[in-house]
């Protein structure tokens, strides 16, 4: 469980980023951290766990204030992926870059190879574990990435812009390992993300960050209603909702979609 | 009149100790076009673009056969600097092509590098801060500008050279919907009042729906379709694995034209949709 508290935040006595955010994420969630280019979504991530610190209220990682923790404290509590995976490249091959948390933890050998496949598995990164971590695909590393943190075996995961980039088949293949973990495994999930489509299939409620202000928490359903205007937030409704909702439909996906729809009486030919 | 701004001709290319990227490339995109290049990660778009403008093979070396034309020249023997002077490169790392202190210099690097006058580079540095919408910018230190406005800044800094092309690698993978959308709108507006060639690499077509006239769509190192944007679309929907690459408005249209065997319009907005649909379908429980 993460909660903040009233939370305010400016770098270095610049701008306030976060203004008196007050928001609780429950064990299992799974959460889209919704908001445009600067609206804050990535500091109040960083302020979950531990990278920055508020500069009033509080944040609690399962009911403990994390204000004199850093983020190897809490790092098998909340893992953090990165937009860029390139930037979490350390080690020379899958295996070791899965490992090296578990291994600066100190956590025992067996402990840390059993953790380590364990997280291979669950990224479907098993017949890799000997390759050079850059010669893999952008999806891959980016999964790499996600192993990266799960060894750690948190409870929570965050996951900056993971799908970014990608093409439509690679996102379905991460958003369908972390749906898994979150379904399976009970790992909350909180996705920091542009893609409308993907908070809308995948995430059951939504946070909306505008200028540092939390504009909107609730189910995503009812933020993606088709009516709603998005524009002042700097986000935008996605086409299938706009389109579901001027026909009166609940769909998902394409082929949902045209599956509900019938020609009128002497339109079809 | 159709006249062709970049031509590949049976074109392979390999990186060195790389397998083959492309495979037997043959494309025209037409001058005047808006053409927007799309297909999954890895079916070498990004290497296609480098072609265009040269700096593939000359700076990457590799393996490579066939002919690619710019404006009805070969780039083979071409230096890129010539080349630059009329089709100019964006790419996706924007942060990597900025050079200078200041968004004048930046501009003025260019410029300065290909020859011209210090009167002709300040007026040109001029426009090119306005075109952008960054006038009157030229003392701004590059750490002043917002991310947006430094990629606004490069694009600034391509055109001052006025070339006739342009080329952008997935311009806004690193903006919000919104920035994605303002540097598209700014783009097709430079587009309409230079007559120029513009080809993007997007993987969402959604943002370039309103404006592309053209598409190539790419799949494992080979062109699966081009042409017009309705040709491509239709071409791209006959092939399963590529069909989620079109945008979802153009999926539910070439899904209903196939399924009840109707023609419906050209949608390139969600208002086009609607009213089609609206006039045409009825939602029911699920067939």
């Amino acid at each position: 469980m993460i909660e903040a508290k009233a939370v305010n935040f400016a770098y270095n006595r610049g701008q306030p980023v976060i203004n008196d955010v007050t928001c609780k994420i429950e064990d299992g969630e799974f959460v889209a951290l919704l908001g445009h280019n600067g609206s804050g979504k990535t500091t109040l991530s960083r302020l979950f766990m531990a990278l920055v610190h508020p500069r009033s209220g509080q944040v609690f990682v399962d009911g403990d204030n994390i204000e004199n923790l850093e983020p190897a404290d809490l790092a098998h509590q909340v893992g953090y992926v990165f937009q860029n995976p390139d930037l979490q490249i350390l080690e020379d091959n899958v295996f070791s870059e899965v490992a090296y948390g578990p291994i600066c933890k100190k956590l025992p050998k067996d402990a840390v190879k059993e953790q380590v496949i364990a997280a291979l598995e669950a990224m479907g990164l098993e017949n890799l574990a000997d390759a050079y971590p850059r010669t893999l695909s952008f999806g891959q590393k980016r999964r790499l990435g996600v192993a990266a943190a799960l060894a750690l075996n948190p409870r929570t995961l965050i996951l900056d812009e993971i799908t970014n980039g990608q093409d439509e088949q690679e996102k379905d293949n991460m958003m369908a390992y972390l749906e898994k973990l979150n379904k399976e495994k009970g790992i909350t999930i909180i996705l920091i993300t542009h893609d409308m489509n993907i908070a809308r299939k995948y995430a059951r409620r939504a946070i909306v960050l505008n200028n540092g202000d939390l504009v909107f928490d609730g189910r995503t359903q009812d933020l993606y209603n088709g009516e709603r205007d998005l524009n002042e937030w700097g986000l935008s409704q996605p086409v299938l909702a706009v389109l579901s909702a001027a026909m009166g439909l609940s769909a998902y996906s394409v082929e949902e979609f045209c599956q509900q729809l019938f020609p009128k009486e002497g339109d079809e030919r | 009149m159709n006249e062709t701004a970049i031509k590949f001709k049976n074109f392979h290319y390999g990186y060195i100790n790389s397998d083959s990227i492309l495979h037997d490339i043959n494309l025209d995109i037409r001058k005047g076009s808006f053409t927007v290049i799309s297909g999954p990660s890895g079916a070498g778009k990004t290497t296609l673009c480098k072609a265009m403008v040269g700096i593939i093979p000359y700076y990457y070396g590799g393996r490579y056969a066939g002919e690619v034309e710019v404006l009805g020249a070969p780039t083979k023997g071409k230096r890129v600097s010539d080349l630059s002077m009329r089709i100019g490169l964006m790419l996706d790392d924007y942060e990597s092509q900025l050079v200078s202190i200041t968004a004048g210099e930046e501009i003025a690097f260019g410029l300065l590098n290909h020859g011209f006058a210090p009167e002709e580079v300040e007026l040109r540095t001029k426009q090119a801060l306005l075109d952008v919408g960054l006038p009157g910018r030229e003392n701004y230190q590059l750490d002043e500008l917002s991310g947006g406005q430094r990629q606004r800044l490069l694009l600034a800094s391509i055109l001052a050279v006025r070339p006739e092309i342009l080329v952008l690698d997935e311009p806004v993978s690193a903006m919000d919907p919104e920035g994605a959308q303002g540097l598209y709108k700014l783009l097709y507006k430079i587009y309409k009042e230079y007559n120029m060639t513009v080809v993007v690499v997007e993987h969402n077509i959604n943002f370039l729906l309103s404006y592309a006239t053209d598409m190539i769509v790419m799949n494992k190192g080979c062109v699966a379709a081009q042409g017009s944007f309705e040709q491509a679309a239709a071409m791209t929907y006959t092939i399963p694995e590529l069909r989620r690459n079109l945008p979802e408005l153009w999926q539910i249209k070439l899904h209903l034209e196939k399924r009840f065997g109707v023609s419906l319009g050209d949608w390139r907005k969600k208002e086009d949709a609607i009213k089609e649909l609206k006039e045409k379908f009825v939602g029911g429980a699920l067939g």
